[in-house]
């Protein structure tokens, strides 16, 4: 390029006095500051009631600026955390990878970016909705699909299909390694499941486990909280997974099924290490546990790794209580709940069947004989309904009916006597279990099923769970959800019907139940038996006088201290349905508080 | 323009095996090569690389493996003619970490050894002049890119943190 | 080849500090000098002003996490670090981008090109006092880094570039914006090459000094500008490694055989044309789809795991060849990332084997026209 030798190049210039500046002068630039583009990356907004606390900011941080901080006044809820983050705007890089993972979709950035202070602290901020001066901003960068960093999407449980329902084999498939290490892989480690687990298990590290490959340590961690993991396994209720952080824009992770991938697919020399890691020798005393349902089977669990010798009284056969007489073998294999009493069992528990407690043996001998007593007796009985024509022979309860099944399932029973039509009265997950099991026995027995049940409840109200509701469709169960049975016809000595009515309402304005129905909505559902499933109660005969007088009672429940203890008689111990549930994880949790407050009971006692 | 580089990285394959014992060869990426070899030869077959056209030295680096107790230097050199980048990697004992240098094949290595060293704590022969420090001023310590040097270590007994003495709320809504 | 072994004459020569302030737009490099009279007899560079320990810093961080940090890197064209990490993530996770991303990638990398070269061009005002430049090319860069805020939401670290596509979309309306701005800018240029190209004083400092011979080039390992106007060869890696669709847009290198200082900022003005041929061509061919991104593992971004391997991934920066060279050892963070800065040859051994023999006023535009950025140098 030439060196410009141009006379007019001067005069060229003066072209610029009237060219428009590019830069345009602001007054109060600090009042008044440009806006920033939509998607301006400037201090973060946090709305405070919907945020979790579940902290993946905070891990994601690449300049670890951000901090959880404790808020101990804010109220407890299911699926949060009582603590907020705090970011440290001397640290910032304003990434927004924070607001990109946020689970609740509460953190944003505003347009705001101004901000001077000769305070350092005054950089180190809880964001709030509203930004860094506490005046209401626009929003800048926010997350949209995206920019999205969680993964949103359950994996898909197999189940078995419809002709699971001519057979007991067991619906739901289980995830396979892949799917497992995938679901696993979603979980951002917050805890807030932990928290509502009745159980407190240390469900982030187990999930962990799966991830990083070490099914050992899995295990290890399920048994710190619940020797049940089999059974809780397959049919908890998983408060966990309504409470998981990811149901907020998305789906919860599988948590039970994780649970069910370790417990099947740990090696078995792995599993047996692993869980009687914990156990002690026994040197400390001798316990007496009365039912060998969830909650004793924990107790006893417990106080093995505790050092004690246990004894559990079982007035059945088998020992399991609920988990062996009680869940179907579709949802719970007989082979699942034998691994988890077998390991029991390798702790050092005895177990002593067929000994009723009040026949057999009697509540002060135990007194005598141990060092402390323990009652998981569980709801035994079945709770009757008295509708009219409910004292025919054909009219059953489901307790009963249910353990009768699974014995036959078992081998060491006959099949119970089952009519070709039948209605089930409930609509809990009991009243499932025994709807469904009546279809696969009538499959077998006659080929094809005819099962209807009826509820006070409308099919949305249901107690049950939804993935029943749904299963039992598929297999074929007539619904008649929100119909209350009146009375049960009887002609002739046996059952013709279940005569019911549409409910209106179920609760009057003071919340008492007081079913309203509709006159001229009723139809009679044929059936020549009726099966009752609306709840359970214990019996409680083997306490003397003296205790049946001194000891509260609450709707079936007995009145206990928060550690398990019985006030008036310090070396008695309650858990399980007759405590708090009536729900096997809650069984499990009062179990393990028992075990603890025994031993604590019996050191002092030592002294 | 794919059928000559492939050829070419094939013939390249076959030129490197002829002279050298090379196990096997990687290809991470498209028109890029990548082998190791063994500290004797390297010299020579950088060398010879660069008489087959290789002419550019793009980066000369190392990898501490602190597990297996090796270090491994990294030449990554390029031919513009044909676009193919080539990693030639060798492995040096971690506790004496000893090469030579290679100023008089490609001279622009000289501070590339010279940041190896002090990252690495690499002795390059023939490059003492390398033996100074270059970014770091008045550093005490280990060579940083090691494993075993811990940053967070060192910076909490040189410097001191600041410490915030915010008050945050304790419920929602709350000053 | 000459090798430096001046002795120092402490009678007759003074030892003068360039930098780490200094005029020019390189960030902040030290250059020790021996001077007798106005001529520099030995230099010594004395890098490490902006040594933040990025390559440490990167394996402490998830591999989604250190797309923060990385922009930092070079300082001046921050994008070429995200798209170099992204190329090298995703070629060991073995997974293919979306189309509309590697189109949105290309336009981010042309734009932050146009800005690198206005501010660069605007960098010589500093040395020769040509003030006026540095306005114009900065407030020039300023209506790119509008643009940038728009698209991305940050002005300078756009962390928008991530492995596995962009971030987000393009916003409504944006490409009628970007074709706008490039109007305007074509406008204007000829003014600025007049400016600069044909002003007396740029050609007393400028023309037959400073001069890259082609051996030198071949030497150091000069890449970029350097070595085109040097050796007249169009090795431009976007020519003969495309990436990004650079195979599918029509564009011209400009080379030269006479490297001296007038020439590279005159081919640094050619480029932004080329430049924003490129761009033109990306707003017409650019894809109606909305799908952007593609997760490069399963599960949430704090289990993202990169199966081992290792690698070297470039791109052509303004500077020449800038790469990461990447290890994964398979686990949720990086094992080790080697930064492969651009000006690394000319910033060290070329300050001190070719800069004595030059002027103290020539050593910052030596560095300017050079293309030397200290950021990328001390990582």
């Amino acid at each position: 390029m030439k060196k410009s030798k141009s006379l007019l190049s001067p005069v060229k210039a003066w072209k610029y006095l009237i060219k428009e500046p590019v830069t345009v002068s602001k007054k109060d630039i600090f009042l008044t500051p440009r806006e920033a583009s939509d998607r301006y990356r400037g201090f973060h907004t946090n709305d405070h009631t919907k945020c979790t606390g579940c902290g993946t900011c905070s891990d994601i941080c690449p300049t670890d600026a951000i901090n959880m901080i404790e808020m101990p006044d804010i109220e407890f809820e299911d699926g949060k955390k009582q603590e907020r983050p705090a970011i440290d705007y001397g640290r910032c890089s304003f990434c927004g990878l924070c607001v990109d993972i946020c689970v609740s979709d509460s953190l944003h950035m505003s347009k705001e970016y101004i901000h001077l202070s000769t305070d350092p602290n005054t950089f180190y901020f809880m964001p709030d909705e509203n930004g860094i001066h506490n005046t209401p901003q626009k929003t800048g960068y926010t997350r949209d699909d995206v920019s999205d960093l969680l993964d949103l999407d359950r994996y898909e449980m197999a189940h078995e299909g419809v002709m699971r329902k001519k057979s007991f084999i067991e619906v739901v498939k289980g995830f396979s390694l892949q799917m497992a290490l995938a679901e696993s892989a979603r979980c951002v480690e917050c805890g807030v499941c932990t928290a509502t687990c009745p159980a407190q298990m240390n469900i982030p590290e187990y999930i962990r486990s799966i991830y990083d490959g070490d099914l050992e340590e899995g295990i290890k961690q399920i048994y710190k909280t619940n020797p049940l993991a089999n059974v809780c396994g397959r049919i908890c209720t998983h408060k966990c997974e309504t409470a998981c952080v990811l149901g907020n824009r998305g789906e919860p992770i599988a948590i039970r099924w994780l649970k069910r991938y370790i417990v099947d697919n740990t090696p078995a020399d792995q599993y047996e290490a692993a869980a009687l890691s914990y156990v002690s020798e026994k040197a400390n005393g001798k316990v007496a546990i009365v039912g060998s349902g969830p909650s004793g089977l924990s107790c006893a669990y417990y106080l093995s790794t505790l050092g004690y010798e246990v004894d559990v009284y079982e007035k059945k056969a088998l020992p399991g209580g609920v988990i062996r007489y009680g869940g179907p073998e579709y949802r719970l294999p007989e082979k699942s709940v034998i691994k988890d009493i077998s390991m029991i069992e390798k702790a050092g528990v005895n177990f002593l069947c067929n000994q009723k407690l009040g026949t057999d043996i009697s509540l002060e001998a135990l007194r005598d004989q141990y060092d402390s007593v323990f009652l998981g007796i569980g709801f035994s009985l079945s709770r009757p309904l008295p509708l009219p024509g409910s004292d025919n022979n054909e009219v059953k309860y489901a307790i009963e009916f249910l353990g009768q099944a699974r014995d036959y399932v078992r081998g060491i029973r006959q099949m119970p006597d089952i009519h070709e039509r039948i209605a089930v009265i409930g609509g809990g997950n009991v009243a499932f279990d025994v709807a469904r099991t009546l279809l696969r026995l009538q499959e077998e027995k006659y080929g094809k099923s005819h099962v209807t049940m009826a509820s006070l409840e409308a099919r949305d109200k249901l107690p049950a769970d939804l993935e029943e509701i749904e299963e039992g469709e598929e297999e074929g169960l007539l619904y008649n959800f929100g119909y209350g049975p009146q009375h049960i016809q009887i002609e002739e000595d046996k059952i013709a019907g279940l005569h019911v009515k549409k409910v209106n309402s179920i609760f009057d304005s003071e919340g008492k139940f007081n079913p309203d129905y509709d006159e001229a909505d009723q139809h009679l559902i044929e059936a020549t038996q009726v099966y009752i499933a609306i709840g359970q109660m214990a019996e409680y005969d083997f306490f003397n006088e003296e205790m049946q007088s001194n000891i509260e009672m609450f709707r079936g429940q007995v009145k206990v201290e928060p550690n398990g203890q019985f006030k008036d008689y310090p070396w008695l111990f309650a858990g399980g349905d007759i405590v708090r549930g009536p729900d096997i994880i809650n069984a499990v949790d009062t179990g393990h508080t028992a075990a603890k407050s025994i031993d604590e009971y019996i050191r002092k006692k030592r002294k | 323009m794919t059928n000559s580089t492939s050829n070419s990285i094939e013939n390249l394959k076959d030129l490197l095996t002829k002279h050298y014992d090379i196990k096997e060869f990687e290809e991470p990426i498209a028109l890029q090569l990548a082998f190791n070899i063994d500290k004797e030869s390297a010299l020579d077959a950088l060398a010879f690389l660069k008489s087959q056209g290789f002419g550019q030295l793009s980066l000369l680096t190392c990898i501490d493996w602190i597990e297996s107790g090796q270090f491994q230097l990294v030449y990554i050199l390029m031919n513009w003619d044909n676009g193919i980048h080539l990693q030639l990697r060798t492995f040096l004992d971690r506790d004496k970490p000893v090469f030579k240098t290679i100023q008089h094949i490609y001279p622009g290595v000289k501070y590339y050894e010279r940041d190896v060293h002090e990252f690495f704590g690499v002795e390059f022969e023939g490059n003492e002049e390398s033996y100074q420090h270059l970014f770091l001023e008045m550093w005490t310590a280990d060579p940083p890119m090691r494993k075993d040097f811990d940053p967070v270590k060192y910076s909490d007994d040189k410097y001191s943190m600041r410490e915030y003495t915010t008050e945050f709320p304790t419920k929602i809504g709350g000053k | 080849m000459n090798e430096n072994t001046h002795e120092v004459n402490k009678l007759k020569e003074v030892k003068l500090f360039l930098g780490p302030q200094h005029p020019g737009m390189h960030g902040n490099y030290s250059v020790h000098m021996y001077v007798d009279g106005d001529i520099i007899k030995k230099t010594r560079p004395m890098p490490g002003m902006l040594h933040r320990g990025f390559e440490k810093l990167m394996e402490r961080k998830l591999w989604m996490s250190n797309t923060a940090l990385i922009p930092r890197i070079c300082v001046i064209e921050p994008d070429i670090n995200e798209m170099v990490y992204a190329m090298g993530v995703e070629a060991l996770c073995g997974i293919e981008v979306p189309e509309k991303a590697h189109w949105i990638r290309m336009m981010i990398l042309e734009m932050a090109r146009v800005a690198t070269h206005l501010f660069a061009l605007g960098g010589i005002g500093g040395p020769t006092g040509i003030y006026t430049s540095m306005y114009w090319a900065v407030a020039e860069r300023d209506l790119i880094l509008d643009l940038f805020e728009t698209l991305t939401g940050a002005r300078v670290y756009h962390i928008f570039i991530v492995p596995g596509g962009v971030r987000k979309d393009l916003p409504d309306g944006f490409l009628g914006e970007l074709s706008e701005y490039l109007n305007t800018l074509e406008k204007k240029l000829p003014d600025f090459q007049e400016l600069l190209l044909k002003h007396p004083v740029i050609h007393a400092r400028t023309k037959d000094n400073i001069m890259l011979p082609a051996s030198v080039v071949h030497d150091l390992g000069v890449t970029g500008i350097g070595m085109r106007s040097a050796t007249g060869t169009p090795y431009d890696l976007r020519k003969v490694k495309p990436y990004a669709r650079y195979d599918q847009v029509e564009f011209d290198v400009p080379t030269a055989t006479y490297s001296d200082a007038l020439t590279r900022i005159h081919i640094k003005f050619e480029e932004i044309k080329q430049s924003i041929r490129i761009l033109k061509q990306v707003i017409e061919k650019m894809p109606n789809t909305t799908d952007v991104k593609v997760p490069f593992d399963k599960g949430n971004a704090l289990k993202w795991k990169v199966p081992a391997g290792m690698i070297y991934t470039a791109v052509e920066s303004t500077r020449g060849e800038y790469g990461y060279f990447i290890v994964s050892d398979g686990k949720e963070k990086p094992y080790r990332i080697a930064v492969r800065g651009a000006s690394y040859p000319q910033g060290l051994l070329g300050i001190e084997k070719y800069l004595p023999g030059h002027r103290i006023d020539d050593a910052p535009l030596w560095m300017d026209t050079m293309g030397v950025c200290s950021p990328e140098i001390d990582r």
